[in-house]
């Protein structure tokens, strides 16, 4: 196998907690890779057991083919952009982005601190203190104290969920852009599934400690292989298949409102621009459903028919 | 409560905060030969006095030893144990804080009694060494809670990033940690100089002929000479504390840590 990093068989635990069991993963040079899954999944877990700050109890970490399991996190070559920025408040800008370099003792540092601070379009501020600046800037400071260490793998912990929805369109483009010009390996934590598909050219969807499902956004959106997957993506109503093995699966926008063999009642509609959303209550429990906002408004306490067509619907494997 | 009520307390509270301090003044600049209240005309004669008393400029000299060097040892002690308090999950921690803490509990004269009987006594350690323990100990306690107090709003992850950039555990300490907490460790500096300084109880057991704190020296010179030169050096030692305490409020907000 040709994989830039490789997780095998990985356990990791928190004293008597396992917090991740048996995970293998392998991740190919220059991917992009997000880790995706709810709090508690064991994603930030394992991103803290990538960068050496977490001792795995037991399985191997691989970079680049060199064992870095046992290895202090300053030889791994790896860096890590904090959720909270972790910037050092008693440096400035230049200091912290220098702060890596200056240790390594590196030659060029002027040069590659100015560099490393244009990458992230901060070259104007370099003395001022983080605590000047605004978060989207404190988060780029962080990005550019990583990038400008030339790591082998770049990790970010939920790196657009501090950032409002403009700075995180930003943020997402500026990391795309980063990621094609040099090339790098990412792995980014997440609990958000659009930021997920947006991003990562894979996605890990991990669940209580293990891999649930991984594939392109394109794969874990359309087909989902677990009702949890389903879930995580979207699927709003899930049901037990006719077959009683494994179950079905449908997203709002799937459910036909208005006729059908099906009779609800209207619990809750929001508007949501080009669509409205409705909640019904029915016998199979609670059912999500979208219609365009031409179609006629319905009414909270309304009863209506509705259809859950089969060949609309996705096939899942766990029904849980 | 009325306005009357309140303005009364406050009055009340200021002067016995106060007063005292103010009468030692005034006595201070008395022109007489004998300590008293009010001051028999004015003069600064027992102010110069004070610089020419041999045994004042000695016990002065151990004081500033024991109030630096004591607390420098006690912040030595108390920066890692703060350090490692706030990291681990200490076992114990509880308990850890509540040994540390005694010597604040503990009535002085106690601590200064069970030092001489049975640390000096039996060991036949020089008291000049039971000195510097006793102050060390006596401000490990201040040195241990302002520090965890600046401590407290330090995040791991800022040490972890160090780490990630190429520290160890130690340089990110260094590099990290104690210029992030420099103003509780400033603070906790102060406090136990002063406290050190101004140490009656522990030292009262721990003087002896040719070694002397200044606050038990000038016990001593009192029973001998009842004159103002005593008032005139607690005014200069209060002026002394007073200074620093100023000092440190106006450069760092020192009770922001206290």
């Amino acid at each position: 196998m040709s994989d830039f990093v490789t997780l095998d068989h990985l356990t990791l635990t928190y004293g008597k907690t396992v917090a991740v069991s048996d995970l293998s993963l392998g991740i190919a040079k220059g991917e992009l890779i997000a880790l995706l899954g709810p709090s508690g999944c064991g994603k930030t877990t394992t991103m803290r057991a990538i960068a050496g700050l977490l001792t795995p109890k037991s399985g191997t970490i691989t970079i680049d083919g060199r064992d870095v399991t046992r290895l202090a996190p300053a030889k791994r070559e790896v860096g890590l952009v904090f959720q909270s920025y972790a910037l050092f408040p008693h440096l400035s800008v230049y200091d912290n982005v220098a702060f890596g370099l200056r240790l390594r003792g590196e030659p060029h540092l002027d040069t590659k601190v100015r560099a490393g601070l244009t990458t992230v379009g901060l070259g104007d501020f370099p003395n001022r203190q983080p605590s000047d600046l605004s978060g989207g800037q404190q988060q780029r400071v962080a990005l550019a104290r990583s990038l400008v260490m030339e790591p082998k793998v770049l990790l970010l912990d939920e790196p657009l969920s501090n950032l409002d929805a403009r700075l995180r369109l930003e943020m997402r483009m500026e990391l795309q852009r980063v990621q094609r010009e040099t090339g790098i390996t990412m792995v980014f934590v997440t609990h958000d599934q659009t930021e997920a598909m947006a991003l990562a050219d894979r996605i890990v969807l991990m669940r209580n400690g293990a891999i649930e499902q991984i594939g392109t956004p394109e794969q874990i959106y359309a087909a989902p292989k677990t009702a949890f997957a389903a879930d995580f993506v979207g699927f709003e109503t899930i049901l037990p298949a006719g077959d009683g093995i494994g179950g079905l699966a449908w997203r709002p926008s799937a459910v036909v409102l208005g006729r059908g063999p099906h009779t609800g009642t209207i619990r809750g509609v929001s508007f949501a621009g080009e669509r409205r959303e409705y909640v019904l209550d029915t016998p199979l429990g609670l059912v999500k459903v979208d219609t365009p906002v031409a179609e006629p408004l319905r009414r909270i306490g309304q009863s209506v028919q509705f259809d859950l067509p089969e060949e609309r619907a996705v096939r899942v494997d766990a029904f849980t | 409560m009325n306005k009357l009520a309140i303005w009364s307390i406050l009055g009340v509270t200021l002067t016995f905060l106060i007063g005292p301090f103010l009468i030692i003044v005034a006595a201070a600049l008395s022109a007489g030969d004998s300590l008293a209240f009010p001051p028999q005309g004015l003069s600064l004669k027992w102010f110069v006095k004070v610089f020419e008393v041999d045994s004042f400029r000695a016990s002065f000299g151990v004081s500033m030893f024991l109030a630096v060097f004591g607390t420098l040892t006690a912040l030595f002690l108390g920066i890692p144990a703060s350090y490692g308090l706030a990291r681990y999950k200490v076992p114990g921690a509880e308990a850890i804080l509540l040994i540390v803490s005694s010597p604040i509990i503990v009535p002085g004269i106690i601590v200064g009694l069970a030092l001489l009987r049975y640390l000096v006594i039996p060991t036949g350690v020089g008291i000049g060494l039971a000195l510097f323990l006793a102050h060390t100990a006596l401000v490990l306690p201040y040195a241990v809670r302002v520090v965890s107090a600046s401590m407290e709003n330090l995040r791991v992850d800022m040490e972890e990033a160090a780490l990630l950039l190429g520290c160890t555990r130690l340089t990110a300490f260094i590099r990290i940690v104690l210029p992030n907490i420099r103003g509780g460790v400033l603070a906790a500096f102060i406090l136990g100089f002063v406290t050190s300084f101004n140490q009656v109880p522990v030292s009262l057991f721990l003087s002896g002929p040719g070694l002397r704190t200044l606050p038990i020296d000038m016990i001593a010179y009192m029973e001998i000479n009842y004159d103002p030169s005593v008032a005139a050096l607690s005014a200069l030692s209060a002026a002394l504390s007073i200074a620093i305490i100023f000092a440190a409020e106006k450069f760092l907000g020192f009770s922001r840590y206290v």
